[in-house]
């Protein structure tokens, strides 16, 4: 049985909506009202009265559409939603033909024309909920379905237990992880990424010093695969530093960062190694470009504001700090309402 | 005496020395035994839930403290309670026992008791105390050390709305010789309106729903205020500057003349949010400037969740530096102090890297083998009992961690071999140190969650030398806040300062511990006066506690 597709309540046009009362005894305002609040059924019959009255309503056919979509008449509905989305002038009615019609193909699994109106949507709606909602819930049911066909078709492949572990690791579930990675290695010792991803989940399952040992063996183990690993390379030189062993830490992290060269961290890790040493300059050079290549990056920002204080350059500290408390002020809309409420309630004596 | 006796003896002699040289250079592992019971504190201090907490308010009190109350040399006990127990004082006895004296010096109370600070804001010779609460404040004026009286509505500190006081210090920061108040505060949190566990992302915890905040909760701004001199305050918050930043969320206060230019300046450790230094201008102003000074965050550039801080100079380069507790998976935070109060975060230089499944609350350096080195104790406990749910190596109740400091810039965590008292497991906060049997040793007072409290005392002396000084000021304030003291003994030169206030939302001893190591005799002693008078005495025995009061004699 094909359920019929959920659009967003509050889809409702302003225009339409304020129209409403002036054209309460107009057939299509009322079909419109109708599938506002709702009742998608007797939207539907109520427009599909008009059209016959009136073919050319294009109002009327709009709204029959997404009342179709809504009640399971995705066949029925297609074409209209096709012609509003691509043509239609009005923003509001070519997103909710947009989604009407991604859902349509989702529920019939049909990914390869769900993704094309979806990525549309995104690229007219970048800063939608529904859309977003949408996306996401298209590449999750892909995702899904795909899972669901290894598990099926190769359920003794290493990839069974990688992505299980994976899955594990999302859901904070560490030491079933990294079991999963065990039996992924077992069966597949030489494959990529293994080493690495065991190493993490236990940096991740335990505080113990010992579990910085294990871990360690692991990343080695990954370099042993692929020598040119810097990432593996920058978490080794991190846990020897957590062993309060900086002599160790450093040629791990200058190995990291003339094997990759652009990576943030380790050129993060290097400039903090002259920093300790005193010589500024070589610090500052390599943070610069760790800011250049990641401007959002606040570590590498910090780590160049105290370099410039402490080279005594203090007018390019100020500039760094500037661009901190730029980076550390809270994305807008992070739970404005509800601050503001408590905010302005006086509190109970 | 013929000569294979003086052989003999002298022999003897070489042993003995020996065997004390021997002492002194090998580390000593010290023994702290948890003596409560035996010193009759015995009393629970009720916090909130034990299995769970639905508010935020559960999990932050409550503080500890030692005063002197009734200036019989010997430090008395002040734990602060949450609903369904009272704040208790405890008169010390003067045998190892502790006994309650609440109800007869009035400081019997109900509510959110947070932090407790000390000071003696009349200069009447009486150390009076502030306790900060979810709700308002108490100022309890010391009346000649037989009671207490609360005189807070008369000092002006009533406050006109619920506010959730956390931490607090009496400072004298215009050095005038009179006591203000500086007071930390967390969030603006009131029972009608804040959501219950699960109700928002901030109210997860390993997804598990725990109590919501301080994430997602309104900020709040920290108080200074002013003594008149004539018993009553006036809030300066705003003229001062330190109601400025609103975007932290503020617990433990550590006052201290970081950039030692002879005022008294603010850091205060703040949750999820930076953390604060207010640096003293000399007109009556602060400037918050802790992220150019490199004390906000850590060495990423990340906001901890700073919950207690202490200060000491542990490299001994004579500066001052900075110690905040954290959250689980977060490192310790240990500032150096490069100098003119600019730091660098050396958290994993001093060996601190490895304890990051702990949320750290109260926190001091004593120098617990009285070797002339701050070694460093925190205590512990989780936030939420939820954790335990969990099944993880993350606790609520947690033992306490112990580091000796190696004399090198870096820290030796020697946790398990410190005794029992040290690996006890409770649900942590207030932590107060300070020498209540006067024998030249560090106990240290744990306020523990919906338990009896933990009294922490070495089972054994330690091998150095030692002496405590008490100082008293005339000119300056009478209990000596802000004095700053460079000690020289056995050629080595040690700092500390006398402090209202620190650790977590607790009141240590007034009194300054410095071990001697070997050293039996004080070479020189310079003090600093908030006064702006500097005294230098000489030529102190060591292995007592000296009182030194102020004076006007130029430096000899």
């Amino acid at each position: 049985m094909t359920r019929g597709i959920r659009l967003p309540r509050h889809c409702c046009l302003c225009f339409f909506t304020a129209c409403v009362a002036a054209f309460a005894q107009d057939p299509v305002a009322r079909g419109i009202e109708e599938f506002h609040q709702g009742k998608y059924e007797a939207a539907k019959a109520t427009l599909e009265q008009v059209l016959k009255q009136k073919p050319s309503d294009a109002h009327a056919r709009t709204f029959l559409a997404l009342a179709r979509a809504a009640t399971g008449g995705c066949d029925a509905a297609t074409t209209d939603l096709v012609e509003i989305f691509a043509q239609r002038k009005d923003a509001d009615l070519r997103r909710l033909a947009g989604l009407a019609l991604a859902q349509c193909h989702l529920a019939r699994n049909h990914y390869d024309l769900a993704l094309p109106i979806t990525l549309e949507l995104e690229k007219q709606f970048p800063a939608d909920a529904d859309v977003l909602y949408e996306a996401a819930k298209l590449h999750m049911k892909a995702w899904n379905d795909v899972v669901f066909q290894m598990f099926q078709k190769t359920p003794a492949s290493y990839r069974v237990n990688q992505v299980s572990a994976e899955i594990f690791e999302v859901q904070g579930r560490y030491a079933e992880a990294a079991a999963e990675y065990r039996k992924a290695i077992e069966k597949n010792p030489r494959a990529i990424n293994l080493h690495f991803r065991l190493g993490r989940a236990l940096l991740m399952q335990s505080h113990a010093p010992e579990t910085l040992a294990q871990a360690r063996k692991e990343f080695e183990a990954e370099l042993k695969l692929n020598s040119s690993d810097a990432v593996a390379e920058y978490e080794i030189g991190q846990i020897l530093l957590a062993e309060n062993k900086p002599q160790d830490a450093a040629p791990r992290f200058e190995r990291a960062l003339a094997t990759s060269p652009d990576f943030g961290e380790a050129l993060l890790a290097v400039a903090k190694m002259r920093a300790d040493a005193k010589r500024y300059d070589d610090a500052i050079q390599l943070l610069e470009r760790a800011v250049r290549l990641q401007p959002q990056n606040e570590a590498a920002h910090y780590n160049l504001m105290l370099a410039y204080r402490n080279a005594g350059r203090a007018a390019d500290a100020l500039r760094e700090k500037a661009e901190i408390d730029k980076l550390q002020r809270p994305p807008a809309g992070e739970f404005t309402e509800f601050l503001k409420k408590l905010g302005e309630k006086a509190p109970n004596p | 005496m013929n000569k294979a006796a003086v052989l003999l003896a002298a022999a003897l002699v070489a042993i003995v020395l020996l065997a004390v040289a021997f002492a002194l250079d090998a580390p000593e592992l010290p023994e702290f035994r948890n003596v409560a019971a035996q010193a009759g504190l015995v009393d629970w201090f009720p916090n909130g839930g034990t299995d769970s907490k639905k508010y935020i308010i559960e999990t932050t009190g409550s503080g500890a403290a030692f005063i002197d109350y009734n200036n019989d040399g010997r430090l008395d006990i002040f734990l602060l309670s949450g609903p369904g127990g009272s704040n208790r004082l405890y008169r010390n006895e003067g045998n190892g026992h502790f006994t309650d004296v609440t109800e007869e010096t009035g400081l019997a109370s109900d509510g959110w008791s947070q932090g407790v600070c000390a000071g003696d804001f009349d200069n009447d010779g009486f150390t009076d105390l502030l306790v900060t609460s979810w709700g308002g404040l108490a100022l309890y004026r010391n009346i000649g050390g037989k009671r207490f009286e609360n005189v807070t509505k008369r000092a002006h500190l009533d406050q006109n709305r619920v506010r959730y006081n956390t931490g607090c210090a009496f400072l004298d920061y215009d050095n005038d010789g009179r006591l203000d108040i500086f007071v930390a505060n967390y969030v603006k949190f009131d029972f009608a309106t804040t959501p219950k566990p699960g109700e928002n992302p901030y109210c997860w915890y390993r997804d598990v729903a725990v109590n919501c905040g301080p994430r997602g909760l309104p900020f709040d701004r920290n108080i200074l205020y002013h003594n008149n001199g004539d018993g009553t305050f006036t809030d300066v918050s705003d003229a001062s500057g330190v109601s400025k930043p609103d975007q932290s969320y503020c617990l433990s206060v550590l006052t201290g003349d970081f950039n030692q230019d002879g005022r008294a300046d603010i850091f205060v450790a703040c949750d999820q949010t930076p953390s604060l230094l207010y640096v003293n201008r000399g007109d009556g102003t602060f400037s918050e400037e802790a992220l150019l000074r490199g004390a906000a965050f850590d060495e990423n550039g990340k906001a901890m969740s700073g919950m207690g801080a202490t200060s000491a100079d542990f490299d001994g380069d004579g500066k001052p530096d900075i110690f905040r507790t954290n959250f689980s998976d977060e490192r310790e935070t240990l500032y150096r102090n490069r100098g003119s109060a600019e730091f660098d975060d050396v958290t994993l230089t001093a060996g601190m890297a490895h304890n990051t499944r702990y949320v750290g609350w109260g926190c001091g350096f004593l120098d617990f083998d009285n070797d002339g080195w701050k070694d460093l104790l925190l205590v512990n406990g989780h936030a939420f009992p939820e954790v335990d749910r969990l099944k993880i190596d993350i606790h609520y109740k947690d033992r306490a961690i112990l580091y000796r400091n190696n004399g090198s810039g870096a820290f030796t965590d020697i946790s398990q071999n410190a005794g029992p008292g040290i690996l006890e497991r409770h649900a942590s906060r207030g932590a107060a140190f300070g020498d209540y049997d006067n024998d030249g040793s560090i106990e240290v007072l744990i306020n523990n969650q919906n338990e009896p409290p933990s009294l922490l005392k070495a089972a054994h002396k330690p091998a150095g030398n030692w002496v405590i000084l008490k100082l008293e000021g005339v000119r300056s304030n009478r209990s000596a806040i802000g004095a700053r003291v460079r000690l020289t003994a056995g050629g080595r030169t040690q700092i500390d300062e006398v402090r209202s206030g620190g650790s977590y939302l607790s009141q240590n001893d007034f009194r300054l511990h410095f071990g001697l190591g070997r050293a039996t005799r004080i070479k020189r002693v310079e003090i600093d006066w908030p006064s702006g008078q500097r005294q230098v005495e000489r030529g102190i025995d060591g292995n007592r506690i000296v009182t030194i009061r102020e004076t006007s004699a130029p430096v000899p």
